[in-house]
């Protein structure tokens, strides 16, 4: 009776809890290649003019196999093993936007929803009918919409910039993991070995038991 | 030449004697289940913490300015630094899940009670000293979330009576969670495990002394105890194979389940993250914690309670042999309990809200009350059971191995049933 009661006051107090979090929109990420590189271009275009990516460096791009030329263009006179840190100096961005724009290189895992908290603020912008500009996601940000959603009205153009939007989310899941793929690869042949181990441990231990009276 | 070899060395040190009397014809009750599987598990998480964390301190840097960067520098540039690190972290989660069943194991088979008090208690210090190598490991990333659980938690002994302040300022070795703080933490987080180690040869040898304890309650006759090689040795290792496929679930395809967004963000002192979590294994205690409006009530109430195991072989008055499965109000007392700790771990991780602190409270209040009201009803539950008469089962099990061993299985005391 007691366990009931408190499984039903739980169940009556919890929704409410849940229910005061901004909704975010679930995405499946595209952890193909030509997604990532695409949303590298849109990000050295869009984003890297005021955010950094310090635990990138140029030639994590070229080893992801990004074309050469373009990183070249990229990085300019900077080495190769430069990390990605921005264009906009530290005191320019404080007159700006009167603080840094955060480093994005875990941007993908340092939110609650992870990537699909970056998706939905990215898409999240719209304007009222005042005219001004906000976030449905994050609604004190300073940052302005990168992509251009607010002002955007038409169908198809509202899809490729979420699309850009996709392509973005997965380069930045990349950046925030590069390892993830060569893990999830890893993991089958360990689990796969690992059934089997235990397969034959079981069949060891089978029969070795069966001895007992 | 080997026989020589062993033969010099027994001259000298009890080497064939030791592994046989303590290792291969150790002898172990044959009724064991799957849930004695746990204490060989524990051992072998703490032995994969202390190789994992052994590599991970060779490229780790215990400096403010430096170790959150150390941290990326391991999973990103050091040869399979990725997979030492998740397996570090997922270590962690798995050695408090593998304890917590260890304990809920000994809970229901009353394996705490005489002659294994000695047991529980070792296992409690070891618990103990698990918790604060957790706590001190949480805050090397130098993240938001070590940050502020640092903070959050060295500030409690502020409560302290007369030294409150000094001690937390002692602690953190600075006013504020600090580098000062990191290094000690670093530190001692690379000791403690050795002490573990310490303590799990003391809880070794107290099993050892003992015996094991078994799902029936009463110690077997010889007839009944089989050597733990090989009938424990493959019996451990099909079990650990089956662990080692959910961990490996967990450290290849989901190992930031369990790591907080906010730690993926460097510490920053100047900005409180909008709600603080400790790691799961620390919820319930967090959130009886929480359930006392006062601070020095609510640190002695997340004290006692974690301490209040220790109570247990005098809170348990019964005889009743055989754990929870002969005894029904004790049984319905140890699920209850079960889920009473999910609730407070619920609780725990929810932001506090006008509801959710009553649900902590009310919690937390079953949770007291349910190890102080243990004397009371488990001394009726002994008289009504006794009236209604054992189980035929136990009665036959007893019987037979009191004849087997020419006395009676369990300590005599003044009104035991005879």
């Amino acid at each position: 009776m007691k366990k009931l009661f408190v499984l039903l006051a739980l169940g009556c107090f919890s929704a409410p809890i849940l229910a005061s979090e901004a909704k975010l929109e679930n995405i499946q990420v595209d952890t193909g290649l030509p997604a990532i590189k695409r949303g590298a271009n849109t990000l050295m275009d869009v984003c890297h003019g005021c955010h950094t990516l310090k635990y990138i460096s140029y030639r994590n791009l070229t080893s992801l196999g990004i074309d050469k030329k373009k990183i070249d263009e990229w990085r300019g006179d900077l080495p190769l093993d430069s990390s990605l840190t921005g264009l906009m100096s530290d005191d320019a961005a404080m007159d700006s936007f009167g603080k840094l724009p955060p480093d994005l290189s875990l941007m993908a895992k340092a939110r609650d929803g992870e990537e699909n908290y970056v998706y939905s603020y990215l898409v999240g912008y719209y304007v009222t009918p005042e005219g001004v500009t906000g976030n449905h996601i994050f609604p004190e940000t300073k940052m302005p919409d990168p992509l251009g959603i607010s002002d955007t009205t038409d169908a198809a153009k509202r899809s490729e910039i979420q699309g850009t939007a996709r392509d973005v989310v997965s380069f930045l899941v990349w950046a925030a993991d590069p390892h993830e793929q060569e893990r999830h690869r890893m993991g089958h042949y360990v689990i796969v070995y690992l059934f089997i181990l235990t397969a034959l441990l079981y069949g060891v231990k089978k029969q070795i038991w069966s001895r007992l009276k | 030449m080997k026989g020589k070899i062993i033969k010099w060395i027994d001259q000298r040190f009890p080497l064939t004697s030791f592994v046989k009397s303590e290792l291969t014809g150790y002898p172990t009750p044959r009724n064991l289940s799957y849930w004695w599987n746990f204490g060989f598990l524990a051992g072998f998480v703490l032995v994969l913490q202390i190789a994992t964390g052994i590599f991970l301190a060779m490229h780790y840097k215990a400096d403010i300015s430096l170790s959150f960067d150390s941290i990326q520098h391991i999973m990103r540039d050091v040869n399979y630094g990725w997979l030492l690190r998740y397996m570090h972290s997922t270590g962690a989660s798995a050695f408090f899940l593998v304890i917590y069943i260890h304990m809920a194991r000994t809970l229901y088979y009353g394996s705490y009670r005489a002659p294994r008090e000695l047991m529980w208690w070792t296992g409690q210090g070891l618990l103990l000293l698990l918790m604060a190598t957790a706590f001190m490991g949480y805050l090397l990333p130098w993240g938001q979330m070590s940050f502020w659980g640092a903070t959050v938690i060295t500030n409690l002994f502020r409560a302290t009576p007369y030294f409150g302040d000094q001690i937390v300022i002692w602690l953190r070795g600075d006013y504020t969670v600090g580098d000062a703080t990191l290094t000690r933490f670093f530190a001692l987080h690379y000791l403690f495990p050795f002490l573990i180690i310490a303590g799990v040869v003391v809880h070794l040898v107290a099993l050892h002394t003992v015996r094991s304890s078994n799902p029936s309650g009463i110690d077997l006759a010889d007839k009944d105890n089989i050597p733990f090689h090989p009938y424990f040795t493959s019996k451990d290792f099909y079990g650990l194979g089956v662990f080692l496929i959910v961990y490996s679930i967990f450290v290849f395809y989901f190992p930031n389940l369990l790591i907080e967004p906010a730690n993926n963000i460097p510490a920053n002192p100047l900005q409180t993250p909008t709600h603080i979590v400790p790691e799961w294994y620390f919820l319930p205690f967090y959130a009886i914690l929480r359930s006392v409006p006062n601070l020095v009530g609510g640190v002695v109430a997340m004290a006692l309670s974690v301490m209040v195991f220790s109570f247990m072989p005098y809170l348990d008055r019964s005889r009743i042999p055989g754990g929870a499965q002969y005894r029904p109000w004790y049984r319905a007392m140890f699920y209850f309990f079960v889920i009473d700790m999910m609730v407070l771990g619920y609780v725990g991780y929810v932001p506090p809200t006008d509801e959710s602190i009553v649900a902590g409270q009310i919690a937390t209040f079953f949770y007291f009350a349910l190890f102080t009201s243990l004397p009371l009803i488990s001394k009726k539950e002994e008289q009504w059971l006794v009236k209604r008469g054992l189980p035929p089962a136990v009665e036959a099990l007893i019987a037979g191995e009191a004849r087997e061993k020419g006395k009676l299985p369990y300590r005599r005391r003044k009104g035991d049933i005879s």
